[in-house]
């Protein structure tokens, strides 16, 4: 009964990945106008046949411009949480498999980390490193990396303890051999539950940015910064919040569900087991 | 014949994967009586009690042909009749393992609440009332206890204020669900003499589960055995003890040897 | 219970610290020369140097750490370049809008979260439980700045409801004030409903299967009073912790909002200062931020131990 909804949630939040999926892997082919080229004759179009979602402030047609950002938006999401889940998983497994000292100073970096409201720290590595889509993925990267550092700390401690674990140690096994051979495949799942809910908060983060013209740089194009250029516009034209607002939503919404529908799915398989 | 306080007619109990947990079983409790239920656990005989106070959850399936509490056919009841009748008719004390008093208030704020729900006294007299239960229950500092947090009580004084709480609304009956397991042998010699009083002194009927042999044959003088959510034997304690029928009593009798030592000693 | 209060002051300000190394580091060592990158490639020679002096920078490094920590605790910031005033003067001026806009949003958003938590929790798998969910999923996949600007298109420009722009202080007027930064302040809520919702519905299901409720039944109480007394008793506590957890959301989220609705508070002085590339400043912004952000959990922390009698009595759960 319940694991049928759970596969609803599941099914929903892959339907709506997979439509941004193909609209970015449509992209690379096809794209029906070019996305930065300015048409200061056909500035705020209505959505029709020629421009299905209408034109900006500077007559570039909205739906290209939104098929290229979702290739930004997805490279940003993916790179920057494998990069902060890798950096994560070792700092977390360090700190669970050292002692004392070691462990707790790791701890209380991991909560320093915690500390910082995700924007703000990415703001401050923009401001030192400049502004632009890679600085924006490293600061995204470091705001992910305490986040997957306390889920790793919290897993491998759980497993540490566990039969197997002890008699791969009693045999001599090394920490590393123990952690990639006999830890790591355990709690893979639970890390790549994390990782999906990730990349939507990911995407959110880098559409704050570009928002506030800290991340991606025109004449390139994010759902941010379209939302960013077209601001003061908005007023008199409010279609021009609508369609990358609601990509986006769509985007994030759909890689929540799906680390949630596996979240659930895996504290039920616990919870039976 | 006496008056029938409890009544339960082939109760069947299915989870939600249609597996059966109790199946036809039918309990009665006479007034003055101390009846006791033995089984192991996952026997089903919380479960058939529960059924018998309508306290189990709307997931399971539960049937029975006929279901009666202080002479009152259950399924005739409305809602609010059937809470009332349970809530002051009956008292319950439950395993003293778990959080049955609620660990974020204290004791004085949770000891009246049935016999202020049920009567429409005043806080004063519920607390007036609660005081002189606890005293009687063997609680040395009444005042003390009622200021208290749960968690600032021994396990036994738990059990006591459970007792005391259970009486608070002056039940016919008191159904008490594994009341001594996790406390130690003393604590728990002194919690059965307390039900034994209150069988003997007070008129109280008791519906005793437990799944140690020694204390149901002690204080109990009806007992049903169950095993797998069946009743396999039912009758006077010392007609079973003596001569049990069933395979699965046999084999529990012969577990403990002592017990046939044990048999000349008084029956409560 | 006063040893966990000790462990638990050490651990913040062993956080503290580390907070305030890392901001320092970040800001002052990686970028090479602070002072050009707050001047940029055309200042002249000696403007550069004169900059240099004034913030210490011919110093070794953990002298200037030292030197700016020891400043930091008597409340000396230093100076914002961009705005040639005194750091902690800034914050200052610009903390009431920000703590206005953190309260009001937080007034607004736990009672509403708090209802619809404990009713999606009675009413498991039934329909109030799936609106609730689906509220919570979608306040979490909807970015603040375009909610903001969905909000500011409709009810300020399209229905006049709310001043487009800006902030009216509370001398002039508590209502009108109040006005000034509602919009802004319902958009913060609805950021923060989400994880709210989660943490109050699922504190409140692990509280309704208690065995105390079962003694609720038992005493033939109504559904009513056993969930107002007893269940909400047990769930009350554990999103506690939660709300001090929302603060760093809500600051960051101040940051988007401010800046949309054009509010002179932190969060627009950090856009500025990061802008501007104003070192001192943003220096500023983040310890105080991520410092109140440390000191309120580390707060509730303790409140909570205190709070709660199991731990306050029992010094371990049973």
């Amino acid at each position: 009964m319940s694991k049928l909804k759970d596969n609803k949630l599941l099914v929903f939040g892959l339907i709506l990945v997979m439509i941004v999926i193909s609209i970015c892997v449509v992209s690379f082919f096809y794209l029906p106008h070019d996305p930065n080229a300015m048409n200061t004759s056909d500035r705020f179009q209505s959505p029709s046949i020629e421009y299905l979602l209408g034109t900006d402030q500077f007559g570039r047609d909205i739906f290209s411009r939104i098929m290229v950002s979702s290739q930004y938006a997805l490279l940003i999401g993916l790179v920057s949480v494998t990069l902060g889940s890798f950096l994560g998983l070792i700092l977390g497994a360090i700190a669970a498999t050292s002692k004392g000292f070691v462990q707790s100073i790791l701890m209380r970096i991991i909560d320093g980390f915690m500390a910082f409201p995700g924007i703000l720290l990415a703001m401050m590595l923009v401001a030192v490193l400049g502004k632009g889509l890679w600085n924006a993925v490293i600061a995204i990267a470091i705001f992910m990396v305490p986040v997957f550092a306390r889920l790793s700390y919290s897993l491998v401690l759980d497993q540490k303890n566990n039969l197997y674990v002890k008699a791969a140690k009693s045999y001599g096994a090394s920490k590393g051999r123990i952690i990639f051979k006999h830890i790591l495949p355990t709690i893979l799942p639970r890390l790549i539950t994390q990782f999906s809910a990730s990349i939507g908060s990911a995407i959110l983060i880098e559409s704050s940015l570009s928002f506030l013209g800290l991340g991606v740089q025109p004449p390139d194009a994010s759902w941010g910064l379209m939302l960013s250029e077209s601001r003061q516009y908005t007023l008199t034209y409010p279609f021009l919040a609508f369609p990358s607002g609601i990509i986006l939503i769509i985007t994030v919404l759909g890689f929540n569900l799906i680390g949630d529908a596996l979240n659930d799915s895996m504290v039920k398989r616990r919870a039976s087991a | 014949m006496m008056n029938r306080l409890l009544h339960l007619e082939n109760l069947n109990v299915k989870d939600t994967h249609n597996h059966e947990l109790v199946k036809g079983v039918s309990l009665d409790l006479y007034e003055h009586e101390f009846v006791g239920i033995v089984g192991e656990s996952g026997s089903g005989k919380t479960l058939s009690v529960k059924a018998a106070l309508h306290l189990l959850p709307n997931d399971l399936g539960v049937t029975f042909e006929d279901s009666e509490v202080l002479g009152k056919s259950i399924i005739d009841l409305s809602d609010h009749e059937k809470r009332r009748l349970i809530g002051s008719g009956i008292g319950f004390v439950p395993q003293n393992t778990v959080a049955f008093l609620h660990p974020m208030i204290k004791i004085k704020h949770q000891i009246g609440d049935a016999f202020i729900y049920h009567t429409k006294a005043n806080k004063k007299e519920a607390l007036q009332k609660a005081e002189e239960l606890l005293v009687k229950v063997g609680i040395k500092e009444p005042k003390r206890v009622l200021h208290s947090y749960p968690v600032q009580l021994s396990g036994g004084m738990k059990q006591r204020v459970n007792i005391a709480m259970a009486l608070m609304t002056d039940p016919k009956v008191i159904i008490a669900d594994e009341p001594t397991t996790a406390l130690d042998t003393v604590v728990q010699k002194q919690v059965m003499q307390l039900f034994n009083d209150l069988y003997t002194n007070d008129g109280v009927s008791i519906l005793f589960i437990s799944h140690d042999l020694k204390i149901v044959k002690r204080f109990c003088n009806r007992i049903y055995v169950m095993h797998e959510g069946k009743v396999v034997e039912s009758g006077y304690t010392s007609e079973v003890f003596a001569d049990p029928t069933h395979s699965y009593t046999k084999k529990l009798l012969r577990l403990i040897p002592s017990l046939k030592s044990g048999r000349t000693r008084r029956l409560g | 219970m006063l040893n966990f209060i000790v462990k638990r002051l050490f651990s913040g300000l062993v956080v503290l610290f580390f907070i305030s190394l890392v901001t320092f580091i970040v800001l002052m060592w990686i970028p090479g020369d602070p002072a050009l990158l707050s001047l940029g490639t055309d200042a002249t020679p000696e403007k550069l140097a004169e900059l240099r002096e004034s913030m210490g920078l011919n110093l070794p490094w953990y002298e200037q750490y030292y030197q700016w920590l020891t400043g930091f605790l008597v409340g000396n910031l230093g100076n914002s370049y961009v705005f040639g005033e005194d750091v902690f003067t800034l914050l200052v001026q610009r903390l009431p809008v920000t703590i206005s806009l953190a309260v009001l949003s937080m007034a607004i958003a736990i009672p509403i979260a708090i209802v619809i938590g404990v009713l999606s929790a009675i009413y498991k798998e039934q329909w109030i439980d799936y609106i609730a969910r689906s509220v919570m999923q979608l306040g979490d996949a909807m970015p603040q700045f375009w909610l903001a600007l969905v909000f500011l298109v409709f009810f300020s420009a399209g229905l006049g409801w709310f001043p487009v722009a800006g902030f009216t202080p509370v001398e002039e007027g508590f209502f009108a004030s109040l006005h000034s930064i509602l919009l802004p302040s319902i958009v913060l809520a609805i950021g923060q409903i989400g994880p709210l919702i989660r943490i109050i519905r699922s504190s409140m299901l692990s509280s309704l299967e208690q065995d105390y409720m079962l003694m609720t039944s038992v005493n033939g109480f109504t559904k009513f009073r056993s969930i107002g007394k007893y269940a909400l008793r047990g769930a009350i506590i554990a999103p506690l912790t939660i709300i001090a957890m929302q603060l760093a959301g809500i600051l960051g989220g101040a940051v988007l909002v401010e800046s949309i609705f054009a509010l002179p508070g932190l969060g627009r002085l950090l856009l500025m200062a990061v802008e501007q590339r104003d070192l001192i400043l943003l220096q500023g912004i983040v310890i105080f931020v991520t410092g109140t952000v440390v000191v309120v959990n580390m707060v509730t922390d303790i409140l909570y131990q205190i709070v709660n009698p199991m731990i306050r009595f029992g010094g371990s759960h049973e």
